[in-house]
């Protein structure tokens, strides 16, 4: 799958990159796969699958899905 | 005295003379500049109902407490006035260099009242000023007139504050910029200093904060932990990294980004203008205020070449992006450019074009009143020509530089419900629908709708969430959903009100202090004290922003402003048309609901919205009593 890390969740990526590719064998929770990556999951506030709004704590994804994660938006 | 300079300047530019004034201790730790400081001057100086273009209106340049400290973020100063946007108390901040300059020349602020006969610029050397003529800058773009005035005063380093072509031409929402990249945008209030002749105050000074500080080891060494700080915390990291502008696909995915003038919550182009394109179309270099670490600023690349102006941070790119249905961002940028030479907020600016694009596609305005325009949400040529034409108050523009408000009463039929204003200012690109206390600043805020009231409903939505945590110094522990009001949730924004009104008094960035950002609350006493050597509490410092918050209130009421003003655009109580919060509204019994909970809170009268007796005696602000007893 590919994952894409928006706002203050970038940090906590790998080389704090906004992107990137990870293999699934199977359909895993995203919680897991977050968990795997080092994202902290009180910090994703918005998650979208190939454009649709889930929820983090319950997706489950697919080797093939785009994944967004963003973190709270906040002002200013 | 500690921590100030405890000097202002105040020039007369009727007569042409020029004084220094001192401040006590006593009076100085009550009103420690900023925000208050100035909310004090505006109250006591300026005769109720002054015609705000009147050579009467008082102009006050206040440096916060702080403005100029080697700590990350304390850069910002405050520019107020009557407003001519709102009537009411006019307040805008910024920051850049010319406050800390200002500082350093030794200078707390410059109180302005009069009008010169001619266009002057004021120039502050040191603890020396002038005031000089300006007829030859009269009528330029900022960047000429930044340039004309280093090179005749023969110093590149000097710190420019100026108006441009529009404040000269009273448009109602011009702005106030430094280095042609910091912007005192919001309220009108550079056409306040346009009113007065005024077209720029030129700063020099050699001082150092350091030498003014109670404790200055104990403050660098708080100034050098915050800077190492500013890349191990993910929210100041990504300031750095995006910038504002990398607001705009999260709030698209969230639908709460202002599309189409707040009818819709999603932009269908949004890959056209979100911060991968920014980077790759438009960035050139990131930048940074006076002595910050978070260095949020970023440079850009317009039409093939580097822009003098800096480059569009998230409410340009929102206000002439998606809210006016554009998805080009070298125009988006152009749009910048152009407001920044000609002066003009581009909130105010981007959000009445997208009004006059909504007017336009229900034949409230017509081909006939835009001089030819087709000026339908989309279109991108016809915005930039707008612009120019509101800068030079020509045309359609003419029109158009009253703010959307003024506006709508000339134009008539369904426009009143198409101008998204609160007390006669344009809405932020923040869609309320989905971050109700972002609302009730809209709605309460004195200066109209303004989204840096409090820190946005967002960050407290999960347990354990950083930002959460960092806010529980200042008593706020509970996570509450973004779309909720009530009790917990008004006791949250005045907690938040307070500390954001602190900031304005002394000088800290919104993008400084936890919970939007990365310095500890007890981070930020620690400086107020090694500044001053005051040793306040986290009580004496809330109640510094509170007391701060309530002589703007005062001088609204003195204005007449009522319980009715602190309201919502129509069109926020109806649902959102498409995005992630599809069909949401705010409610609106509960809506008014909180509010009561909320005055009573501040220890407002529920029924007109103004401090009570017993509030202002709290607040040491006695004095005032009559000020809402005359009002009533």
């Amino acid at each position: 799958m590919k994952l894409y890390a928006g706002g203050h969740v970038t940090f906590y990526m790998p080389g704090r990159k906004h992107t990137l590719e990870i293999s699934l064998s199977e359909p895993t929770p995203l919680r897991e796969v977050l968990a795997r990556v080092g994202i902290p999951l009180p910090e994703v506030a918005l998650t979208a699958v190939n454009g649709e709004l889930v929820e983090a704590e319950t997706a489950i994804v697919s080797d093939s899905d785009q994944v967004r994660v963003f973190s709270a938006v906040n002002g200013g | 005295m500690y921590g100030t300079t405890a000097k202002i300047l105040r020039v007369d530019l009727t007569n042409g003379t020029i004084e220094t004034q001192t401040l006590s201790e006593d009076f100085y730790r009550m009103y420690p500049g900023g925000k208050a400081l100035a909310g004090y001057i505006l109250l006591t100086e300026l005769p109720p109902h002054t015609e705000p273009f009147s050579p009467e209106n008082v102009m006050v340049f206040a440096n916060g407490l702080l403005t100029g400290a080697p700590v990350s973020t304390a850069t910002r100063y405050v520019v107020s006035a009557r407003s001519p946007l709102t009537g009411g108390y006019g307040e805008s901040e910024a920051g850049g260099f010319w406050g800390p300059e200002l500082k350093m020349a030794g200078w707390e602020a410059i109180v302005v009242k009069g009008k010169a006969p001619k266009p002057v610029y004021l120039w502050v050397n040191g603890d020396q000023a002038e005031i000089r003529p300006a007829e030859h800058l009269w009528g330029q773009m900022t960047a000429e007139v930044q340039e004309s005035i280093r090179s005749e005063l023969g110093d590149d380093k000097i710190r420019v504050l100026q108006i441009g072509p529009a404040g000269e031409k009273l448009v109602r929402f011009a702005g106030i910029t430094n280095d042609l990249r910091h912007f005192n945008g919001r309220n009108g209030l550079g056409a306040v200093m346009g009113s007065k002749n005024l077209r720029a105050i030129a700063v020099r000074g050699n001082q150092r904060y350091q030498s003014l500080a109670y404790d200055a080891k104990t403050l660098m060494a708080i100034g050098g932990k915050l800077a190492k700080t500013v890349k191990e915390n993910p929210l100041s990291w990504d300031l750095q990294e995006r910038g504002t502008p990398g607001l705009v696909e999260p709030l698209n995915t969230g639908g709460i980004l202002p599309t189409r003038n707040f009818r819709q919550g999603a932009f269908e182009n949004v890959d056209e203008v979100k911060w991968e394109m920014y980077e790759k179309t438009l960035l050139t270099a990131r930048r940074t205020c006076y002595a910050c670490a978070v260095r949020c600023k970023r440079e850009v690349a317009v039409e093939g070449r580097e822009s003098p102006y800096g480059g569009p941070e998230y409410e340009t790119v929102g206000a002439f992006g998606p809210n006016c249905g554009v998805s080009d961002l070298q125009a988006i940028a152009k749009a910048n450019e152009l407001c920044n030479a000609y002066m003009l907020d581009s909130i105010s600016c981007g959000a009445t074009i997208a009004f006059a694009m909504e007017c336009f596609e229900h034949g409230l305005l017509t081909l006939e009143d835009t001089g030819g325009l087709d000026l339908r949400f989309g279109n991108a040529e016809a915005m930039l020509q707008v612009i120019e034409l509101i800068g030079r108050r020509e045309g359609i523009g003419d029109l158009l530089a009253e703010g959307c408000k003024r506006a709508a009463e000339k134009i008539g039929g369904d426009a009143p419900f198409f101008a998204m204003q609160v007390k006669g200012q344009e809405l932020a690109m923040h869609e309320p629908r989905g971050k109700f206390n972002v609302g009730m600043g809209y709605a309460i805020s004195e200066i109209g709708a303004d989204h840096l009231v409090v820190a946005h409903d967002t960050a407290f939505a999960k347990p354990e969430a950083i930002q959460l945590k960092a806010a529980a110094p200042l008593g706020i522990t509970q996570a509450l959903p973004p779309r909720s009001l009530g009790e917990e949730k008004m006791e949250m924004f005045y907690i938040l009100e307070r500390w954001g009104s602190l900031e304005k008094v002394t000088g800290f960035c919104f993008f400084g202090p936890a919970p939007r950002s990365f310095i500890p609350p007890e981070d930020v006493l620690q400086s107020i004290n090694a500044a001053t050597g005051w040793n306040i509490s986290m009580d004496e410092a809330l109640t510094i922003g509170e007391r701060a918050t309530n002589l703007a209130r005062l001088f609204n009421a003195r204005e007449g402003f009522t319980r009715k003003d602190d309201t919502l655009p129509e069109r926020l109580f109806t649902g959102l048309e498409n995005g992630a919060l599809q069909g949401q509204a705010i409610p609106r019994d509960e809506f008014e609901q909180s509010l009561t909970i909320l005055y009573q809170k501040k220890g407002w009268d529920p029924q007109t919205g103004l401090p009570t007796p017993e509030k202002l005696r709290a607040l040491g602000l006695e004095w005032a009593i009559d000020v809402v007893s005359s009002n009533q």
